[in-house]
């Protein structure tokens, strides 16, 4: 039975540790509302940090990048604290609701947007015994999981009574689905790989060659990069970073779909698209950069620093794919809608499709030589 | 009419595998161009901490030689906008200075004061940043000392006692030549 409670993966301590707490006849939704309840207060922690951290990077980023220095006075070093100011401020800031706004609409989509984010972590391997439910449909559960922030944006869009929101949420709705077909076909290549659609069951076949046989050193490495350029790219549309900011353009749309939110409600919409960015990467590194495996961490297992010093290496892996999406951002130009959606359905699916073609003959061919 | 016509193909137009080669392509020389530019130190200063030189022409906030000033409110009659104001009290020579204020709500920087001073004491200076919480703030004081200094308070009493020791020997030469003409009667 305790296997199916979060952190139940991978003989995760922590489900011994909650079990052990309580007397032997304690029912068992008791103490999967309880690993829930912690599950869903690390991963908030979590993604308020990284959204907190990945603001101030973005914009530290983004001022060098044009050759200034960014945010530099709060807090001192750097302007350290930026982050910390800025969400005090939308924390406090009036949450203004608009007379002619569909109410339910417009205040329950930043809740969905974030929650749909949020639920998405609950697949992802932060090591080999940090993952809250190792899912057998792993990046299946995250893409559709991640798929509902659509929805909040377009009940977010429509309730804001608002054009130019609405024109975001169109362009949101149109982009996502253009781009779901290419981000799932792109993850198709991995999942061939390992013949498995856990995240959690790639970081475990990405471990040898002293933690370097990770999917774009292997043998497949040809299919590995083409399929993450496209990943990337179709990631970069679904997280609606630039070049695909469409939904959000704020030249043309005033700020798209967020254009009536203000405070907490817009902080949420925040947080969503640096946890979507994330989420994005952490997949990307589960899947081709070996996830949690560094040369040299497998001499350390056994040790209580081999634990943490995972979730460090799998966590700066894909902060630094979420500094490549920030990199890209400062360096591609928006494109247009009839561009994006040329570049969706022309270019990023048929090529998936012949990467897919590729891949299944080579994943084939490989199993028949090697007799497996 | 030719400017509905549908325009020509560009003769150089590219073929589908070419057009992802160059997307491609393309963005990896961008981002390899911000990449170095992200590592480059960056262009501008830290404001309110560093502050980038001003030209020696710049028409700043005035500077006010005082001690060569002659109150002749010469410039303030040459204000278009009359926004100097002074006002001091003359002891002979020397000046004892109230104030010499200039509203940097009205003044707009035209430098008409500077050329009409006999004595070439009022300038347009470097400093440019005017920040206050109230509109008082803006009328500053361009007087480094108000009433009289030390040096001026011993000219002044020098003057003075010169004056009453010329008064003094005036009287005793009087006084004298009353002398005199009484003796001579």
């Amino acid at each position: 039975m305790s296997a199916l409670l979060p952190f139940a993966a991978a003989g995760n301590g922590l489900t011994d540790w909650l079990a052990g707490l309580f007397p032997a006849g304690v029912p068992f939704w008791i103490l999967g509302l309880l690993g829930a309840v912690i599950a869903f207060a690390l991963i908030m922690v979590f993604v308020s940090v990284l959204a907190m951290f990945s603001t101030w990077l973005e914009r530290k980023v983004a001022g060098h990048i044009q050759v200034r220095y960014g945010p530099m006075r709060v807090g001192g070093w750097h302007g350290w604290a930026q982050a910390i100011a800025d969400g005090v401020k939308l924390l406090i800031k009036e949450d203004i609701v608009l007379a002619d706004a569909d109410r339910a609409l417009f205040k329950i989509a930043p809740c969905l947007v974030l929650g749909a984010a949020l639920a998405a972590f609950v697949a992802l391997p932060f090591g080999p015994n940090a993952i809250v439910a190792d899912l057998d449909l792993g990046v299946f559960f995250i893409l559709a999981v991640s798929s509902v922030t659509t929805l909040g944006v377009i009940m977010a869009g429509w309730g804001s009574n608002n054009k130019w929101s609405l024109y975001g949420a169109m362009r949101e709705a149109a982009q996502v689905a253009s781009y779901e077909i290419p981000l799932g076909l792109s993850l198709m290549m991995p999942v061939m790989y390992y013949g498995s659609l856990s995240l959690h069951r790639a970081g475990e076949m990405q471990a040898d060659w002293f933690g370097l046989h990770w999917y774009v050193f292997s043998d497949s490495f040809w299919l590995a990069i083409p399929s993450f350029i496209l990943f990337f790219t179709a990631a970069l549309a679904e997280t609606k970073r630039s070049p695909f900011d469409l939904p959000e353009s704020e030249s043309e749309l005033v700020a798209g779909f967020h254009t009536e939110y203000s405070g907490i409600r817009f902080s949420f919409f925040f947080m969503e698209e640096y946890a979507a960015m994330y989420l994005m990467s952490a997949v990307g590194t589960a899947f081709w950069f070996g996830a949690w495996n560094f040369p040299g961490l497998e001499l350390l297992a056994g040790s209580a620093l081999y634990a943490p010093l995972a979730v460090t290496v799998f966590v700066v892996k894909s902060m630094i794919l979420v500094f490549v999406m920030m990199w890209v951002r400062w360096t591609v130009p928006r494109i247009r809608i009839d561009q994006v959606m040329t570049m969706g359905y022309k270019y990023l699916t048929p090529l998936c499709l012949i990467l897919v073609f590729l891949a299944s003959v080579w994943e084939w061919a490989k199993a028949a030589l090697t007799g497996a | 009419m030719a400017s509905l016509q549908q325009p020509a193909a560009p003769a150089n137009e590219r073929s589908y595998w070419g057009n992802v080669w160059q997307a491609v392509k393309s963005t990896a020389v961008g981002l390899g161009i911000t990449f170095r530019y992200l590592w480059s130190k960056p262009f501008t200063v830290q404001y309110p901490d560093e502050k980038l030189p001003t030209d020696d022409r710049y028409r700043g906030i005035h500077y006010l030689e005082q001690d060569l000033c002659i109150y002749c409110q010469a410039c303030a009659k040459a204000c278009p906008v009359d926004c100097i104001s002074m006002d001091a009290k003359r002891h002979g020579k020397e000046l004892e200075w109230n104030f010499f204020r200039v509203d940097y709500q009205k003044c707009m920087f035209c430098e008409l004061c500077v050329y009409p001073c006999p004595k070439d004491c009022i300038h347009m200076g470097r400093e440019y940043a005017l920040v206050a919480e109230d509109r008082s703030e803006f009328v500053l004081e361009l007087t480094t000392w108000q009433g009289l200094t030390e040096a001026q308070k011993v000219r002044v009493a020098e003057a003075e006692a010169k004056k009453a020791a010329k008064k003094a020997a005036k009287k005793a030469a009087a006084a004298a030549k009353e002398d005199k003409e009484g003796e001579e009667k």
